[in-house]
């Protein structure tokens, strides 16, 4: 099973870069051939374009759910989602361009999606590298989570 | 309208939030939208490596990576008072082309399109890529993911990574191209030319023979007379990468001609209390609020301001296609904001020719591709990026790290014509309070055309573009709020 992890968020913009930070601690845990950890600082179509050709892909974003704390961290499904990343004018959301791809015939779009994301209620506006101390301790229980998922389909020991 | 207050705590959540505040009658006195504008940026780059900025700035936004990537190169090439070799100039402007297919494409079939190729009235549930490859059918479908493709695999292939180039140095490039990579790339761009042409076609058969569409287009809610900017090469022909700024006025006469060095002499930023966003004004002419025509500073970029604001195309084929737009929508300049959408499709033509021009060009894979730096000081660089004019300025100190730095981006400078475009929309389908069916439509169409890019690269799930408006009485009380996508 070819599996890519990917980052996602903007390293630059505070706690909405938490989905990298978590992707390069795992980097330090996880060494295996058929897994690939990366970041993405987009979404949409060229998030597509990313995961397209491998089995699985897990996303570790900051997600912004109604009733939950900032920190909380949980695993969702693609489809538990109405409508799926690129919170800009832009581009359209990870749903809409997976759905464009199998009406036009893709096949290669991985079969399992995994969101790990990280409870962020409000965005950040201002420019800065640091996690804020909520999202920053939420980390290590997404590495762990995501470690657990790469682990339903891959054999490894970190 | 002093008395609109929004909370500085709420102004940056949901982004496209509209408030449209009505009067004593019911109709339309004002309209806001806020823009959600990230801060802190001069603080954040102060004291980083001069050299860092072409990729922390392509981070600034999810959208326009490329576009910063070369304003900050260029602003380094000042600042390091080096002129980047011939061939590193057309290196950058071949992967520039590259970056305005991907991009024009994508606005055109994916975001723009929905407007008018399945129709202002068509339903929400149909009014998106989906829609549009219903109508247009799987075909063409494929056709414009592979075009759009072609697009990112040349800005790939010249800057190292399709998103986030790498390859801008001051004096130069990192990198440049063999024999394999210009056949690779002529013949992408030879089929980018080919679909741009009939993506025009196809704008022609759909849009332009359908009367209803035109008669939108040509509609007073969708008018705005304001002064029009963009760069121009020494023909006063569009040119994204290099150039001189040019503005013209509201009867296409150049009005001023400026170098980017000149930029805090023409351009000066308004505030409003309402808004963190800032916004340029032409400043010999002034902030006169938030209304167009000759005495008031506002001034539009973009595809369309930039074809306004110059006298044709530098190629052939797109040349013929900006004449017909002017000859078709009554001459210059064309007001109407939803031909933006028009203007994109000339560009994107133009970007697939300029693309094979450089790539023909013998220099082009010479290995003379960076120049040795200077000594630091100031630096100013612009461009077009997709969504208008786009200026870097950097102060470095004498090791060469950043003291100060300002952006002057390219959606803020259509801010103010943005809040018209939206208040004339609202304008002509609120009445007396009665608020017409497609208002959340016909608004957004009318910010959709300039092809904003809000929250500078956020992404967060759950996403999809929000938009709420929120209408207002006289007595500023709530009166409605309509939403999509919350």
């Amino acid at each position: 099973m070819k599996t890519i992890v990917l980052g996602v968020g903007n390293p630059i913009l505070q706690d909405d870069g938490v989905g990298i930070h978590v992707a390069n601690q795992l980097k330090q845990h996880v060494n295996h051939p058929n897994v690939t950890i990366d970041e993405a600082l987009t979404g949409g179509m060229n998030l597509l374009d990313l995961i397209t050709g491998y089995d699985k892909a897990i996303l570790i974003d900051a997600v912004n759910i109604r009733n939950e704390k900032d920190g909380e961290v949980k695993r969702f499904l693609l489809s538990d989602f109405s409508s799926a990343h690129s919170d800009n004018s832009h581009d359209v959301s990870l749903l809409e361009a997976i759905e464009l791809a199998k009406t036009l015939g893709e096949k290669k779009i991985p079969c399992d999606i995994v969101i790990i994301g990280i409870v962020l209620k409000k965005m950040p506006n201002e420019f800065g590298e640091k996690l804020s101390p909520k999202i920053a301790a939420a980390v290590p229980k997404a590495v762990e989570m995501t470690i657990n998922e790469i682990k339903n389909y891959v054999n490894f020991s970190s | 309208m002093k008395q609109i207050l929004i909370d500085p705590i709420t102004r940056l959540e949901g982004h496209g939030k509209i408030a449209i505040f009505l009067d004593g009658k019911g109709d339309v006195a004002n309209a806001y939208m806020q823009i959600p504008e990230l801060r802190g940026f001069e603080r954040f780059s102060q004291g980083r490596r001069a050299e860092d900025m072409p990729q922390i700035t392509s981070r600034i936004c999810g959208v326009c990576p490329v576009a910063h990537h070369f304003a900050a190169t260029k602003a380094l090439d000042d600042a390091f008072n080096v002129e980047p070799t011939s061939t590193a100039k057309k290196l950058r402007e071949l992967m520039y082309a590259g970056y305005f297919i991907y991009d024009h494409t994508l606005h055109f079939y994916y975001l723009g399109g929905p407007d008018f190729v399945v129709g202002p009235d068509a339903p929400a549930a149909k009014r998106n890529i989906l829609g549009v490859i219903e109508k247009v059918g799987v075909e063409i479908g494929k056709e414009v993911i592979k075009h759009r493709a072609y697009g990112q695999k040349i800005t790939a292939i010249l800057g190292g990574k399709a998103t986030h180039p790498v390859c801008g140095l001051p004096g130069g490039v990192s990198k440049g191209l063999n024999k394999d990579e210009v056949k690779e790339i002529e013949t992408m761009a030879k089929s980018c030319r080919d679909f741009a042409q009939f993506t025009l076609k196809l704008f022609d058969d759909i849009v332009l023979k359908n009367k209803k569409y035109v008669d939108i287009i040509l509609s007073d809610p969708y008018q705005l007379s304001t002064y029009n900017m963009g760069l121009v090469d020494k023909n006063n022909k569009v040119n994204f990468y290099d150039g001189m700024i040019r503005v013209t006025d509201q009867k296409a006469k150049e009005y001023v001609k400026f170098d980017v060095k000149d930029y805090y002499k023409n351009i000066a930023e308004h505030v409003e209390e309402w808004s963190y966003i800032k916004f340029p004004y032409l400043k010999k002419i002034g902030w006169k609020g938030f209304v167009d025509g000759k005495n008031s500073g506002i001034f539009r970029v973009g595809p369309l301001g930039r074809l306004n604001a110059a006298d044709g195309m530098a190629t052939p084929l797109a040349d013929k296609e900006y004449k017909r737009l002017y000859e078709t929508l009554g001459g210059k300049p064309v007001n109407a904001t939803l031909a933006f959408h028009w203007a994109r499709l000339v560009e994107l033509l133009y970007a697939t020719e300029r693309a094979l021009e450089l790539i023909k060009d013998p220099e082009i894979t010479s290995d003379k591709i960076r120049n040795p730096v200077g000594e630091p000081g100031e630096g100013y660089g612009v461009v077009e990026a997709c969504r208008g004019t786009l200026i870097h300025h950097y102060k470095l100190d004498k090791n060469g790290l950043i003291d100060k730095a300002n952006l002057i981006v390219a959606t803020v400078n259509n801010a103010g014509a943005m809040n018209m475009s939206i208040r004339k929309a609202a304008m002509g389908l609120i009445k007396g309070g009665k608020v017409t069916d497609g208002l959340l439509n016909m608004v957004e169409m009318a910010f959709r055309a300039y092809d904003p890019c809000f929250g500078c690269a956020t992404h967060s799930f759950p996403g999809q573009m929000p938009m709420e408006v929120k209408i207002y009485d006289n007595n500023k009380k709530l009166y409605k709020t309509l939403r999509k996508n919350l």
